[in-house]
């Protein structure tokens, strides 16, 4: 998702954000990743995590959703319930791929796999992770909805040799 | 862990803050590696981008590229190398544009 151009499309933005902002309801999809992901996404439902508290809740239905959590590289297979589950969405609707097979990471090469999940959906926010933990699957949900900033922005992955330890920004 | 338990049988809650508030258990998540600049050398990148699993690392020049997205956090280049590799304590690293999470990392130890 690229930054808002016009107001009118700002204007949208804030709208959609307001509509998600209370309840959203997400249906995960595995395309084929070895379910540690999947471990991490149930944990979000445990007494510690617990995010029915921040308004987001699990379904089962693909028409009741309106985020898709998607684990996985993409198994070739498994395109066309892929684009199925995304079709029969209502929108708006939001696409987050989840882990470092979603995003290209493990399987860019393999034959039987597209390697990323954007090569078949449109991706809307990328959690990075390997397995992302829930409290980075909290955050990632939060970036999708519009409640928390996204912070990889201003990291730069780079220690200041002086500086022991501190991220330093760019 | 001990002390989460405790404390949750003190107050009887253990749900997390977050994101009101930050989590201490995130101190100790597995978290990308953060290079040091001026200890990378180019030779020390090419190996860094040899032993790579998921192929997140590749140089182009005197830039190390780094695509955090593809980063599966093992370890192995902050094993190989760790006078230039640290951890980077980031875990909040989800993001709306793709081309955010690809890092340009300087190299200035030289050849």
């Amino acid at each position: 998702m690229t930054e808002p151009v016009t107001t009118e499309e700002k204007q949208l933005r804030d709208t959609i954000a307001r509509q998600f902002g209370r309840s959203l309801h997400i249906r995960t999809l595995d395309t084929g990743s070895c379910a540690v992901c999947e471990q991490e996404i149930r944990l979000l439902a445990a007494p510690h995590y617990d995010l029915h508290r921040l308004g987001f809740f699990f379904t089962p239905a693909p028409r009741h959703a309106d985020l898709l959590l998607v684990t996985g590289p993409m198994i070739r297979a498994f395109e066309v319930a892929a684009r199925k589950t995304y079709d029969a969405m209502p929108g708006p609707k939001v696409v987050v791929a989840t882990g470092a097979c979603a995003l290209g990471g493990v399987y860019p090469q393999d034959p039987f796999t597209y390697g990323t999940v954007d090569a078949v959906l449109p991706v809307d926010v990328w959690i990075p992770g390997c397995p992302p933990s829930p409290l980075a699957l909290l955050h990632g949900l939060g970036v999708a909805v519009g409640r928390l900033a996204e912070k990889v922005r201003e990291v730069s992955f780079t220690v200041d040799d002086d500086s022991e330890r501190s991220v330093s920004s760019p | 862990m001990t002390l989460w338990f405790l404390r949750g049988l003190r107050r009887g809650v253990v749900t997390t803050r977050y994101p009101a508030r930050p989590d201490a258990s995130a101190r100790n998540l597995p978290t990308p590696p953060a290079f040091r600049p001026r200890a990378l050398t180019r030779q020390t990148a090419d190996q860094l981008t040899s032993i790579c699993p998921s192929g997140a690392l590749s140089r182009d020049g005197d830039v190390l590229r780094y695509d955090v997205g593809r980063c599966t956090a093992c370890g192995r280049c902050a094993a190989q190398a760790p006078h230039a590799v640290a951890t980077s304590g980031a875990w909040e690293l989800a993001a709306r544009d793709r081309s955010v999470l690809i890092k340009t990392i300087p190299i200035r130890g030289g050849a």
